[in-house]
């Protein structure tokens, strides 16, 4: 039974269809990257399996159950969060109240609570800035705190939308490892990305959307390799002298 | 160290509030106290302070804390002096009960509210205007229903030698200390929401609503509670106010004024801090209060309709117009004075005193390391 | 029809109009500001205020008030919005609110203490009479409260649609960002909105006076069914709260026949207000969408 099943997911807005009849499969252990231009349908789908959005048509799995109709703070408690590409850390609440919010989760007593938002805090590396309000942090620091807060529901799958977005090189080399210790204490992840790099180096498989629809699948090589892959990312004519990644 | 030396100023402060009814004749009270407000004068000042203090706070669990703008907790107030009113003259309840009655019932009627108001997703404003107008529907309704005594209201019987049991006594002094009791309870009780999983649930709902329910926060079923308990908490203070003032009616409770009167403490104290409210009504009573006492002394004694239809010529009635403005005008200053105030806290200190004061020192010990 | 649903359809359209005028100043301030002003009654509180004793002191006539109420509150509105109201312009609603409650409180006790809390009313030669409608009585200080507030309605509307100013306030009330892109000075803009919103809701105040009583307390409730109404209308939008208006005006007056007292009228209002709310927020002739 895989963990997250998508099943031919439909998402219409007015004419345009952002979503159209996307499968999707994510298995326990894995780190599945899911890529595609501006504009793929990316977050719509985001938004659809986390409970955000609700679908035209479809049906989403979580755990073997249905979580169709669902509210994302249910899901939350079943075990799947999200972060957003556009970070929400709590203004005006310090880092670790921040943490903590998300700690409660699964603690309703605040001592508990608090130990775990605590280690979450060292294991993304924001202990120095703990004490910092939400709206005084860095974009590198917000999307720790976004990542960190999704870490302490304690999820069994996180949804990770562009956590890297806005970082420079080195804050990004930082981010990849705490994302490698996160896999290591058994995150399943999602990983939304438009550094390739990233994707390429963290994924186990890729999605490929395009246009609303998943247009391709597989281990990162292939993904690579894919000429429609190609083909969606440069357009036709530049399908013939790409052969290496494609732009970030 | 500033939150110890911030616990003993409360401490010394409560402990004054205790013992003030002791001393409230004495010569030295009489000294500070401008224009010779002892004795049970004063005692209702207090009672006044810590009444809207409790109000206020009651208000700031769900306009605060969970940041969802109610401009209609006067109607839950006037439920709950009703009810337990209703239930003390018809059906011989003491108070002491109908006020657990009275917010049950506005508590289960702030649930209503909140149910339908957030399961159709009211945000902001547009929640503010349903609070308003469930609040104009009350006080419609009360000011029909002859079972009520309609636009007349209701005169509690009044009883001559009361027991403890009617909620009626004969000096201030237990009214002191039941509104003291009032306020510290609530204080009490939002201490511990503010440290609790709820308090922070609805601290982060007021924050941003998407990411709380991301990570967890059941934001619907969280304001719903935080509505319903703000509710119950005002229709408590409905009961005290009626058994303190033995005469409740609509025109006089469920009005728009007193909605902004019931927020304005915590606003301008500092709208989700468990002090706040608290701070807010110590500042704006005293300041009404005195408004009232210096500036609404005497009147002159003619209505403004007279002096329009009098023969004088235009002069003199602009001089006997500006007379009439010395001597208070047609009242008013006091609330110009909080409309006032609620501007200036908006515009200048958006997140109220305490919070303000807390940045100032903020700022201050930062540049003291920044020195050293 | 009977002859009292007859008149009560009348009276009903008659009042609606003067709302309309009060919804249309409170629904261009929003359009163009996103700012909800909960002090929007006083202005018409303090334009009543005017007009009554710019009669009783100095014998003119509340007609001519309306006329020279315009420049007047116009200057107010933008002096208001400059000082007041500029500060907290995109900040969260709940600022919003709280400073229009402010001046509201502060509007309403400033009344009480210039002109006490007496509820006055003007005596004019003219107004009590009325003529006859097929078989309605019709007051005359009525329909020219309504003719006025139609008439203002209809020339906004004109002096949005056809003037470069107009123009310039609409793309502001469409996309903040766009506007500011093609050059359009956003402070002027909600100058001028807020003071075309304060002087049409002044003005309404004043077309009433002939008929209608003056206290501090009576801004409050047309606020509340202005509100009602640009909900109704679709927020920002004009003629729907036009529409809206009269609707409510119907409403309000079928409804004090209905009811067991007349004066529990607003209560079919206010449940109407909060279905809309509840069921169709976009308003009754908005399209369905975000």
């Amino acid at each position: 039974m895989s963990l997250l099943e998508a099943r031919s997911v439909t998402r219409r807005f007015g004419g345009l269809t952002a979503v159209n009849a996307v499968d999707f499969r994510v298995e326990t252990g894995e780190i599945v990257g899911l890529i595609g231009p501006n504009g793929a349908g990316k977050t719509t789908f985001f938004n659809l399996i986390s409970g955000f959005l609700r679908p035209d048509e479809g049906d989403v799995l979580f755990d073997g159950h249905s979580i169709l109709g669902h509210k994302p703070s249910d899901i939350c408690k079943r075990g799947m969060t999200r972060t957003f590409q556009i970070v929400k850390p709590f203004p005006e609440m310090t880092v670790t109240d921040n943490v903590l919010v998300g700690a409660f989760n699964h603690h309703g007593d605040t001592g508990a609570a608090l130990a775990k938002a605590r280690s979450v805090i060292e294991l993304v590396g924001l202990g120095p800035q703990a004490g910092k309000l939400g709206r005084e942090l860095t974009v590198a620091g917000r999307k720790r705190v976004e990542l960190a807060k999704a870490l302490a529901t304690e999820p069994k799958l996180m949804l990770l939308d562009e956590v890297m977005a806005g970082l420079t090189p080195s804050e990004v080399g930082a981010m990849i490892e705490v994302l490698g210790r996160v896999r290591d204490a058994g995150v399943t992840m999602v990983i939304v990305e438009h550094v390739m790099q990233v994707i390429m180096n963290l994924s186990d498989r890729i999605y490929v959307l395009h246009h609303g629809e998943a247009i391709a699948e597989g281990p990162p090589r292939e993904i690579v390799a894919n000429p429609r892959v190609m083909e969606a990312y440069l357009g036709e004519s530049f399908v013939a002298e790409a052969g290496a990644e494609p732009a970030t | 160290m500033a939150g110890l030396r911030a616990n003993w100023f409360y401490l010394i402060v409560l402990a004054g509030l205790l013992m003030l009814p002791l001393f409230a004749e004495s010569d030295a009270v009489a000294a500070v106290m401008p224009r010779g407000l002892t004795g049970s004068a004063l005692l209702h000042v207090f009672v006044l302070i810590f009444f809207f203090a409790y109000m206020s706070q009651a208000w700031n669990i769900i306009g605060g804390f969970a940041g969802q703008l109610s401009i209609g907790h006067a109607a839950f107030f006037g439920i709950g002096a009703y009810v337990s009113t209703i239930c003390y003259i018809h059906f011989g309840l003491t108070p002491w009960l109908g006020m657990i009655v009275a917010a049950a019932v506005t508590g289960l009627i702030g649930a209503g509210l909140g149910l339908v108001s957030f399961h159709y997703g009211l945000k902001g404003p547009f929640f503010a205007l349903v609070t308003v107008a469930f609040a104009e529907i009350t006080r419609l309704v009360l000011l029909h229903w002859e079972f009520v005594g309609a636009a007349n209201g209701i005169l509690l019987p009044f009883s001559p030698d009361p027991t403890f049991w009617e909620f009626q006594f004969t000096t201030k002094e237990p009214y002191y200390y039941i509104a003291l009791a009032m306020m510290l309870g609530s204080i009490a009780l939002v201490g511990w929401i503010a440290r609790s999983r709820f308090g922070y649930y609805l601290h982060a709902i007021r924050q941003d609503e998407d990411a709380a329910e991301a990570v967890g926060v059941p934001t619907k079923r969280c304001k719903i509670q935080a509505i319903a308990l703000s509710a119950a908490l005002a229709g408590l203070g409905g009961t005290f106010y009626a058994q303190y003032t033995q005469y409740i009616v609509p025109d006089d409770m469920v009005v728009g004024r007193v909605s902004v009167e019931i927020l304005l403490g915590a606003v301008i104290g500092g709208a989700g801090t468990v002090m706040g409210p608290i701070v807010g009504a110590f500042i704006l009573i005293p300041v009404g209060e005195a408004t009232r006492v210096i500036f609404e002394g005497g009147g002159t004694g003619t209505s403004l309709s007279a002096l329009i239809a009098s023969d004088m010529g235009f002069a003199d009635k602009f001089l006997a117009y500006l007379d009439y403005l010395a001597a208070g005008g047609g009242g008013g200053l006091a609330i110009i004075l909080y409309g006032f105030l609620l501007m200036a806290v908006v515009l200048g200190m958006p997140g109220g005193v305490l919070p303000w004061l807390a940045g100032l020192r903020a700022r201050a010990a930062r540049r003291t390391r920044a020195r050293s | 029809m009977s002859d009292v649903y007859l008149q009560a359809l009348i009276s009903g359209l008659m009042i609606g109009g003067v709302y309309a005028l009060v919804a249309v100043g409170l629904t261009l301030i929003f359009g163009v500001m996103d700012i909800i002003n909960f002090a929007h009654g006083e202005f018409l509180m303090f334009g009543m205020y005017g007009a009554f004793f710019a009669s009783v002191l100095f014998g003119i006539d509340p007609y001519l008030s309306a006329v020279l109420a315009l420049p007047l509150f116009f200057a107010i509105g933008w002096t208001v919005q400059g000082v007041l109201i500029r500060p907290v312009v995109g900040k969260s609603h709940a600022i919003q609110i709280l400073l229009t409650l402010g001046l509201s409180l502060l509007m309403q006790a400033l009344a009480q203490f210039l002109f006490s809390a007496d509820f006055q009313s003007l005596k004019l030669d003219y107004g009590s009479a009325t003529f006859d409608l097929g078989g309605a009585r019709v007051s005359y200080t009525r329909l020219a409260a309504f003719l006025i507030a139609m008439g203002l309605c209809a020339a906004l509307w004109v002096f949005l649609q056809r003037t470069d100013t107009g123009r310039a306030l609409r793309a502001c009330a469409e996309e903040h960002e766009g506007a500011l892109a093609v050059g359009i000075d956003l402070r002027r803009m909600y100058k001028i909105a807020f003071g075309l919103g304060i002087a049409c809701v002044a003005i309404a105040g004043i077309a009433m006076t002939p008929f209608f009583y003056v206290a501090p307390v009576v801004g409050p409730k047309f606020t509340l069914v202005a509100f009602v109404i640009v909900v109704l209308g679709g927020l920002g939008n004009i003629p729907g709260a036009v529409a809206g208006a009269l609707i409510v005006g119907v409403v309000e007056s079928v409804g004090a026949l209905v009811m067991p007292s007349p004066s529990l009228k607003d209560l079919g209002v206010y449940l109407l207000f909060i279905l809309v709310l509840l069921f169709r927020p976009q308003g009754l002739f908005g399209a369905k969408g975000s």
